[in-house]
C-alpha cells in the first residue's frame, strides 16, 4: 500500500518536472524575453540587453529553466509578472481561493446530484422519466457556459432578480466568497448543471453495468427488497468508475471556470488568465498552464490513490 | 405428503421490444423432501428460465403467464412481490453457475453469508455473524472466522463456490435451486462441489433441483431426470431408467453425442444436425421433428403430449425409440488422400515432426518500490515431448496447470525461457525473416472462443483468405478455389464467404476457425478447448469434422482440453500435466486403462461418467483439496500435496519421467504401475519413443 502510494507519486513528480520543462520550452519560443512588454516597443537594442541581463534572460534557455524550476520548487515562486509589476503568486493567492471555491462546491453538487439522478435513470430505464432526463441532459451538454449563464443571469438575475447578475461589487477575499453564498449562487448552478450532464450519464452507464451483474440478481435471490439492493449492492459499485471521472475533470473544471469567471466577473484564476491573455503577459500565461497541468497530475493520482480505499480488488503490490 | 415444489403446466414468456419468446411451455415437474432432481438441457432450452420462474426473479420483460408452482402446498404464482422475497433465500435458495460475478465484489464475504440471515431471521450482526461462521463450516471454508473479512477474489474459484452455497444455506431453505452449480469448475473441484451438495442435501432434507447441461453431473447425483428441449419437458423417468432406456430420440442422441473415455475412437459421435427451433416462432408439431431422423409428417403437423406406458416415464414423441444407441457408425475417411497427405508432412530432417526438449516458460511477478521481480508463475516447467508426423496429441489437466501455455509455446506465439522447440529438425526460434514466415504456415492454432477469436468486421472470404495471402500462396484464383474448397470439407455452403461472423451460430463459427487453421495445411496444428464452448449436441458435429480433417490432412495435432474424454476421442497419445510439469504421457489406452501417476488415476476416476451404474457406485470424490499456487509450487513432486502416496520421500525428491512401456511414461516415486527396468537416468534425456 505504502510502496504503491510512493510509487504513484513518485512518477508524478517526474510527470510535473517535463510537463514543466516542456511547457517553459515552448513559451520560450515564443516569447524569450519580456523586455519589449515592460520597456515599450521603441527600447534600444542597448536597454533591451541591459534589461535583459538585469533579469537573467540573456542566459542559456535550460539554465532560466532550471532557475524557474527551482524557484518554483524551493520558493513557491511561480515568476514574475512585470507587466502588473507583482510576483505571479502574490496576483494568484487571492483569486485562486475564489475559483477553488468555485470549483470544489460546482463539483459537490454536481457529483450530488448527477449519482442519484443516473442511478435513478438506471433503474427506470427506458421510461418516460428515464426519456426525459436524458433529453435535459443532452440539452445542458451540448450547451457552452457562457450561454447556459446567460440564461440564469436573465431568469434569475433580470426577470425575477432573486440572485445578483454581478459578483465582484461584494466579494473582493476569497473569504467573503465562502459567506457570500448567495452571490456565488448562479456561477456554482451553471458550473454544476454543465457538470451534472455528464456525470450522470456516465452515471447511468455504469450503474446499468452494475445492474446486469450476477452478484445483483444473487442479491435479489437473498430476498432483498430493491432499496437494499441498491443500496447495498450496486451503489458502491456503480460509483467506483465515477472515481477516476471526477479525479480527470478536477483540471478540466478549472478550463470551463474561465467563462464563467469572466462571464459573472469574479476576480479569479480564470480572469486573471483573460486579462492576461490580453495583456501578452506571458510570465501568468505559464504559471496558469503549469497549474493547470499539476492539477491534471494530482487528479488523476488522487483519484487512482481513492480507487486502492475503494475497490478492495485493486492489488497494491 | 405434499412435495416440496410442485409445477403443474408452467409456462413463462419473455416479452421483447417486438416479438415474444416462450421460454417455457406447459412444464410439469415435482421434487419430495430430500430427493435431487435433474433438470437437463442445452443453453437456451429454458431451463434456467424455469428455475428463476420458482424464485419470481424472471429478467425484464420475463413473466408466468400460465400454471402453478406450488412450494410446500403454498401457491407462488400471483404472490405479490412482497411475500415473494420473505421466501427468497428463505425457504427457497437459488444457486448460480458463475461464482466470481454472483458475489459482490466490494463486500467482504462474511457479510454476504450474514445478509439473509440478518433479512429473514431478524438476527442481530453478531448472531448473524455467528450463523455465517456455522455455513461457511458447513460448506468446508478452510478456517472460516480467518476469512470472513477476505472478499471473494481473495478466494479460488472452489471456495467461492462453496461461499456461494453458503449464502443459499445460510437460512436452512427447504427448496435449494443449483444452477449449473459446478460448470464454471475444474473437474477436481465439481466433484467435491457435488458431493458437498449430496451430503448437505441428506443433512437438511432439501428439496434439491439440479439444473445443466452435462449429463454426467447429473446420472450421479439425481434420482429423477427431466430433459428439457426448446421450453418443453420432452421426457421425464427415474435416472437410472432415463440412461438404460430412454424413449426421446434427442435425449438418446444427447447421450451418444458425448464422447466418453471407453468410446471407440474409430466411431463417429452421433451428433444433433441442426439448431434449436427458435421461441419466438416455436414449430406447430414437435419441437424436435427439424433435427429429428425419425420425423415424420405427423411429428411436424401434431405436437406429441407427454405419455408413457408408466407414470414414472413419460416422453414426449410419437415414434420412441428404445433405450440407447447400440452401435454408431464408423468413422468415414478418404483412405488413399489421407495416406498421400500424411507421407507429404512427414518430417525430412529429424526423426521427429516436432520435438519440445526442456521447455521453460515462467511469467515473471513483480512488487515493490522499484517494480523488481520477486517471484514468478512456473507456467511451464521442464517440459519434453515429441510429436509425429500425423499424430494427435492431447493434452490434459486442470485450469492453471499450463496446458494453453505449452500450446502457445509450440505454434510459437510466446518464447520459452530456455529449452527448444524444433521443427521437423529446425528450431523455431532461431528462425529469422521469411525463413520465420515460412515456418509459421506448418504452425495453426484453433482457439477456444468462436466469439473472439474471429474478426467481427470481416467477411468470412477475408478471413480465411488472409493466411493465403500473408503467406504469398497462389494467384488470386488459386487463392479463391482454395477456400471454397476448404469451405466444404468444413461443411459450411459457399454463400458463409459473405456473411460476417456475428451471423453464424457457435458450432459455425468454430468451423470457419478450423477452415483457418487447415487453410496453409499446417504440419501441426494446436486446438485450445476446442469444443469446451459449444453446446452438447453441437460439440459432437466440431470433434468429428476435426478427426476426419486431420486423418485427411495429415496433420498432426495437439488438443488441450480440460474434458480428458474429448482428448482421448481424438488422440492417439495423451500428456497430462499438472502445475507446469508433464507427469504421465502414453497412449489413450495407457492413461485411461494403465495410468501409473495417481493424479492421472485420480482424474479419470474423478470425471462424472454418463452412467448411472458407474456414477452411484463411486464412493469418494477423487482429488482432495485445491491445485497449490503456481507461484510457489510444492517441493520434490509437486502433485505431493493432494496425492493418497506421497511420503517424504516426494517432497525431497522429483521424480523423473520412467517408462512403463515404450509408448507410457510417468513421473511417480510410488507408480500404479510397475516400471520397465530400463528407467531413464534423467529427466533432461527426454522420452526416446
Amino acid at each position: 500500500m505504502i510502496a504503491y502510494i510512493v510509487r504513484r507519486v513518485l512518477v508524478a513528480i517526474v510527470i510535473t518536472f517535463f510537463v514543466t520543462l516542456v511547457t517553459y520550452l515552448m513559451l520560450h519560443i515564443i516569447a524569450p524575453s519580456p523586455a519589449y512588454t515592460v520597456l515599450g516597443p521603441k527600447a534600444t537594442h542597448a536597454s533591451v540587453a541591459a534589461f535583459n541581463r538585469a533579469h537573467g534572460f540573456d542566459k542559456p534557455v535550460l539554465v532560466q529553466f532550471w532557475n524557474y524550476f527551482t524557484g518554483l520548487v524551493l520558493h513557491f515562486n511561480w515568476g514574475f509578472s512585470y507587466k502588473l509589476d507583482q510576483s505571479v503568486w502574490s496576483l494568484f493567492k487571492e483569486d485562486f481561493g475564489r475559483s477553488a471555491y468555485l470549483t470544489i462546491a460546482g463539483l459537490v453538487l454536481a457529483i450530488l446530484i448527477a449519482i442519484p439522478l443516473g442511478i435513478f435513470q438506471a433503474i427506470r430505464r427506458n421510461s418516460a422519466l428515464d426519456y426525459s432526463m436524458t433529453t435535459l441532459n443532452f440539452v445542458l451538454y451540448s450547451m457552452p457556459s457562457f450561454f447556459l449563464g446567460l440564461i440564469l443571469i436573465q431568469v434569475f438575475a433580470l426577470d425575477l432578480n432573486v440572485f445578483p447578475a454581478d459578483v465582484s461589487d461584494n466579494i473582493t477575499t476569497w473569504v467573503q466568497a465562502l459567506t457570500h453564498v448567495r452571490q456565488m449562487f448562479l456561477p456554482i448552478i451553471t458550473l454544476a448543471a454543465i457538470n451534472v450532464a455528464s456525470f450522470s450519464r456516465y452515471m447511468r452507464s455504469s450503474a446499468l453495468d452494475a445492474l446486469a451483474q450476477d452478484y445483483i440478481r444473487l442479491a435479489r435471490a437473498k430476498g432483498l427488497s430493491e432499496r437494499l439492493v441498491l443500496t447495498r449492492h450496486l451503489v458502491r459499485n456503480a460509483i467506483l468508475p465515477m472515481i477516476t471521472l471526477i479525479g480527470l475533470s478536477v483540471p478540466a473544471l478549472i478550463a470551463g471556470n474561465l467563462l464563467i469567471e469572466v462571464l459573472f466577473n469574479i476576480q479569479g484564476l480564470g480572469n486573471l488568465f483573460f486579462i492576461a491573455l490580453g495583456n501578452e503577459d506571458y510570465q501568468i500565461l505559464l504559471a496558469y498552464t503549469l497549474f493547470g497541468a499539476f492539477l491534471t497530475v494530482i487528479g488523476n493520482l488522487m483519484a487512482d490513490i481513492a480507487m486502492t480505499f475503494a475497490d478492495p480488488r485493486i492489488r497494491l503490490d | 405428503m405434499t412435495p416440496a415444489l410442485d409445477i403443474k403446466d408452467l409456462s413463462t414468456h419473455i416479452q421483447l421490444s417486438r416479438s415474444v419468446v416462450q421460454a417455457v411451455g406447459n412444464v410439469d415437474l415435482r421434487i419430495e423432501r430430500g430427493q435431487t432432481v435433474g433438470l437437463v438441457g442445452e443453453s437456451g432450452s429454458g431451463k434456467s428460465m424455469l428455475g428463476l420462474s420458482v424464485l419470481g426473479l424472471l429478467p425484464n420483460g420475463g413473466h408466468i403467464v400460465g400454471g402453478s408452482i406450488k412450494a410446500d402446498g403454498q401457491e407462488l404464482v400471483g404472490l405479490s412481490e412482497r411475500e415473494l422475497r420473505r421466501l427468497r433465500g428463505n425457504d427457497i435458495a437459488m444457486i448460480f453457475q458463475d461464482s466470481l460475478s454472483s458475489l459482490n465484489p466490494t463486500k467482504p464475504i462474511g457479510e454476504q453469508v450474514a445478509e439473509p440471515v440478518r433479512l429473514h431471521r431478524g438476527a442481530s450482526k453478531r448472531e448473524a455473524v455467528d450463523r455465517a461462521l456455522e455455513v461457511l463450516d458447513l460448506v468446508g471454508l478452510p478456517q472460516p472466522r480467518q476469512r470472513l473479512k477476505d472478499f471473494p477474489h481473495q478466494l479460488s474459484g472452489g471456495l467461492r463456490q462453496r461461499v456461494m452455497i453458503a449464502i443459499a444455506l445460510a437460512c436452512e431453505p427447504k427448496i435449494l435451486l443449483a444452477d449449473e452449480p459446478t460448470t464454471a469448475l475444474d473437474v477436481t473441484i465439481q466433484a467435491q462441489i457435488l458431493e458437498l451438495l449430496d451430503d448437505l442435501r441428506d443433512r437438511l432434507g432439501m428439496a434439491t433441483l439440479l439444473v445443466t447441461h452435462d449429463m454426467g453431473v447429473v446420472a450421479g447425483r439425481t434420482s429423477r431426470i427431466n430433459v428439457m428441449y426448446a421450453g418443453r419437458i420432452v421426457e421425464t423417468a427415474s435416472t437410472e431408467e432415463l440412461f438404460a432406456g430412454m424413449r426421446h430420440p434427442y435425449t438418446q442422441a444427447l447421450l451418444a453425442s458425448i464422447p466418453r473415455l471407453e468410446s471407440d475412437p474409430t466411431k463417429v459421435l452421433i451428433s444433433i444436425p441442426g439448431l434449436p427451433p427458435d421461441l419466438t416462432r416455436p414449430p406447430a408439431g414437435c419441437r424436435y421433428a427439424a433435427r429429428c431422423p425419425f420425423a415424420d409428417a405427423q411429428c411436424r403437423a401434431e405436437e406429441p403430449p407427454l405419455t408413457g406406458e408408466s407414470p414414472d416415464h413419460l416422453f414426449a414423441c410419437w415414434h420412441p425409440v428404445d433405450g440407447p444407441v447400440k452401435t454408431p457408425p464408423p468413422l468415414i475417411v478418404d483412405e488413399a488422400a489421407a495416406a498421400a497427405a500424411l507421407e507429404a508432412k512427414k518430417p525430412a530432417a529429424a526423426e521427429h515432426l516436432l520435438e519440445v526438449t526442456n521447455v521453460v516458460r515462467e511469467y515473471p511477478v513483480k512488487a515493490g518500490l522499484l517494480q523488481r521481480q520477486v517471484n514468478s508463475v512456473k507456467a511451464v516447467s521442464d517440459v519434453t515431448l515429441h510429436l509425429d508426423a500425423g499424430e494427435t496429441l492431447g493434452l490434459v489437466g486442470e485450469s492453471g496447470c499450463g496446458k494453453t501455455s505449452l500450446g502457445k509455446l509450440i505454434v510459437g506465439v510466446e518464447k520459452p525461457d530456455s529449452g527448444s522447440i524444433a521443427l521437423d529438425g529446425r528450431e523455431v526460434f532461431k528462425l529469422r525473416g521469411s525463413n520465420l514466415r515460412v515456418a509459421r504456415r506448418d504452425l495453426q492454432m484453433m482457439f477456444q472462443d468462436p466469439y473472439g477469436s474471429l474478426d467481427p468486421r470481416m467477411r468470412v472470404s477475408s478471413i480465411l483468405k488472409e493466411p493465403l495471402q500473408i503467406q504469398k500462396i497462389g494467384t488470386a484464383k488459386e487463392q479463391t478455389e482454395k477456400i471454397k474448397a476448404t469451405l466444404a470439407e468444413v461443411g459450411l455452403p459457399l454463400n458463409a464467404l459473405e456473411r460476417y461472423p456475428h451471423e453464424f451460430s457457435g458450432g459455425q463459427r468454430q468451423r470457419i476457425a478450423l477452415a483457418r487453421a487447415v487453410m496453409l495445411e499446417p504440419k501441426v496444428m494446436v486446438a485450445d478447448e476446442p469444443v469446451s464452448a459449444l453446446d452438447v449436441s453441437i460439440r459432437s458435429q466440431v470433434l468429428n469434422l476435426m478427426k476426419r480433417l486431420q486423418l485427411e490432412h495429415g496433420m498432426a495435432s495437439v488438443v488441450i482440453s480440460h474434458d480428458l474424454a474429448v482428448v482421448k476421442y481424438l488422440s492417439d497419445r495423451i500428456g497430462v500435466m499438472y502445475l507446469g510439469k508433464l507427469v504421465e504421457i502414453g497412449t489413450g489406452e495407457d492413461i485411461y486403462r494403465r495410468a501409473a501417476h495417481h493424479y492421472t488415476d485420480a482424474l479419470i476416476r474423478t470425471i462424472p461418467v454418463p452412467d448411472p451404474v458407474i456414477e452411484k457406485a463411486k464412493t469418494e470424490a477423487g482429488i482432495r483439496g485445491e491445485l497449490p499456487s503456481p507461484l510457489n509450487p510444492p517441493s520434490g513432486c509437486r502433485f505431493r500435496t493432494r496425492c493418497p502416496r506421497a511420503e517424504e520421500r516426494c517432497a525431497a525428491e522429483e521424480p523423473v519421467l520412467r517408462a512403463f512401456s515404450d509408448s507410457h511414461r510417468a513421473a511417480c516415486h510410488f507408480p500404479l504401475q510397475t516400471p520397465l527396468e530400463t528407467a531413464l537416468a534423467n529427466s533432461a534425456t527426454g522420452e526416446h519413443a
